[in-house]
């Protein structure tokens, strides 16, 4: 093989791993979206705020418990506060919406408006300097002539343990099944037994740890800054309605595809193509299938 | 054990429930009887905290319970088995089971319940990995009583168990009914114009137009040449 070829090789190894890294993280987040929408039918759209307050409490905990081996402490501090921000905004702002007529329209304006709220306040808080994370784990995997850091592997392997143990959550607890049972029947929820109001507000609060989680995991390969969260935001959404609204597996799958399609798009095109090649998959798939990948029409 | 008393419900502006006042007494099977869209279902969804607007008051063992949210209300003993059935339709016959015995109330109980349950309805047993969606119009009413009953409730109120079931079924399902009545639970039964019901009846009311338009034993029923005529089929 000539040098040409194999370095042509090697680039492209490179590319998957950016894709399936990235991939991974937007996984986590798709899952955590879906899960919300599927079970309060709500729309999130401070989610992407939400994904910077997981960097940037990531970022103030830093010189506490220093860098390196410090993020096990980061995630056992940073992600129950997500789950208590998360579960204290449902019932505080989304719970009494929904007694009103038109709920889901006011509940997207209200998370529209709290994540420009959330913006603004990290401007005025952080500066509007990025700040950026340390990498959970400094140096890289040798495999001969292959490199690969051992950042992109703990980023990958933690977003799919993290999906992993929230679907082991979801089909092995009581609260689990109880969240499944909302989603697929609210009235027969309500009917058995389960308090659908602390399932709505749980339901909320662990989608933000999830996206919380997904925050700390990001801002170590990108720049976290006061405005960025709406990329994020955005990127979730797609891939959400890509995947189909409500379905978890579509979510998935759409996350490592648009992992994948970002990376290629990046490479050859150049990044700033990513976002165009994005909208582009999502107008022609909601075109061709309105419901989505895995969607129930 | 129940006693309603002055009860209005209320779907947005319209008054579907008008001063309906009846009692149940504990092991009693009380038959509700009345057209269809006249309220019988209402009275049962308000009974158990699934109907918004209510005035009245709903006393059982002693307690008010009008405008406690539902999962308290099951978890006190009461458990509404809904018409149309409202099963959890991605899961199986399991777990809708023990989705059943979701109150607080009902976990302890639950392998002893589910036990009972098998016993009632074999058919379940043999589909408990079944998808529930995939289950027959009878199979799923099956399911709907047997979930209820995990809840470990002591009154059960059963929404038209017969709706679109063929004579046999409807049958089965009476019989099992009367089982579950026999093992000591209060039923509150909503029915349309079934004749075999009556039957199980240790009290029947009529309600027409929202209102308690009959009230009485069956023997009382029974001679009634309105009931006998409207409700009955005879």
């Amino acid at each position: 093989m000539s040098e040409d070829t194999l370095f042509l090789i090697y680039e492209l190894i490179d590319v998957i791993i950016s894709g399936l890294t990235n991939g991974s993280v937007y996984a986590l987040m798709a899952v955590g979206l879906t899960l919300v929408y599927g079970v309060t039918k709500a729309f999130n759209f401070a989610y992407g705020s939400f994904f910077n307050l997981g960097g940037y409490l990531a970022w103030l905990m830093i010189p506490v418990v220093g860098a390196v081996g410090g993020y096990v402490s980061i995630f056992i501090a940073v992600i129950p506060i997500m789950f208590i921000v998360g579960y204290g905004l449902e019932k505080s702002l989304v719970a009494p919406l929904r007694k009103r007529p038109e709920w889901e329209m006011k509940v997207m304006m209200m998370t529209l408006g709290l994540a420009l709220f959330m913006d603004n306040l990290y401007a005025v808080v952080f500066g509007g300097r990025v700040k950026s994370l340390p990498p959970i784990l400094e140096g890289t995997l040798d495999v001969g002539d292959l490199v690969f850091s051992y950042q992109d592997i703990m980023i990958f392997f933690l977003s799919i343990g993290g999906i992993l143990l929230f679907g082991w959550i979801l089909n092995n607890t009581r609260i689990g099944m109880a969240v499944q049972a909302v989603a697929q029947n609210p009235e027969g929820a309500k009917i058995v037994g389960i308090p659908e109001k602390r399932i709505f507000a749980a339901t909320f609060a662990i989608s933000t740890a999830m996206v919380g989680f997904g925050g700390i995991l990001l801002s170590q390969k990108y720049f976290i800054s006061p405005m960025s969260g709406g990329a994020i935001m955005v990127k979730s959404w797609v891939i959400t309605a890509f995947g189909g609204m409500g379905s978890i597996r579509g979510g998935l799958y759409a996350a490592f595809i648009i992992g994948m399609l970002e990376a290629f798009v990046g490479y050859t095109l150049g990044m700033s193509y990513s976002m165009i090649a994005l909208f582009i998959l999502l107008l022609t798939t909601l075109a061709l299938r309105p419901q989505g990948l895995m969607g129930r029409a | 054990m129940l006693t309603v008393t002055d009860l209005n419900a209320y779907y947005g502006q319209a008054q579907v429930l008008k001063q309906v006042s009846i009692t149940a007494d504990a092991g009693q099977v009380v038959v509700i009887l009345g057209p269809n869209g006249h309220g019988k279902s209402t009275l049962l969804k308000s009974i158990c905290g699934l109907v918004e607007r209510v005035v009245g008051a709903v006393i059982y063992q002693g307690e008010n319970i009008l405008g406690q949210p539902t999962d308290r209300i099951v978890n006190q003993g009461l458990i509404y088995i809904a018409e149309n059935r409202e099963l959890f339709p991605h899961m199986t016959v399991l777990e809708n089971l023990k989705l059943g015995a979701y109150a607080k109330s009902a976990r302890a109980h639950e392998k002893r319940n589910l036990e009972m349950v098998f016993d009632l309805f074999p058919r379940l047993a043999d589909r408990r990995n079944q998808l529930s969606s995939t289950m027959s119009g009878g199979e799923a009413r099956m399911l709907a009583v047997a979930r209820g009953l995990m809840s470990n409730a002591e009154l059960l109120c059963v929404d038209e168990p017969s709706l679109g079931l063929q004579p046999s079924l409807r049958f089965e399902i009476f019989s099992i009914i009367q089982k579950i009545n026999k093992q000591g639970k209060t039923v509150l039964l909503v029915e349309q114009n079934i004749p075999q019901i009556t039957e199980l009846a240790d009290r029947i009311y009529v309600i027409e137009e929202g209102r308690i338009s009959f009230e009485g034993s069956k023997e009382e029923a029974l001679s009634n040449e309105h009931l006998k005529e409207i409700f009955l089929g005879m």
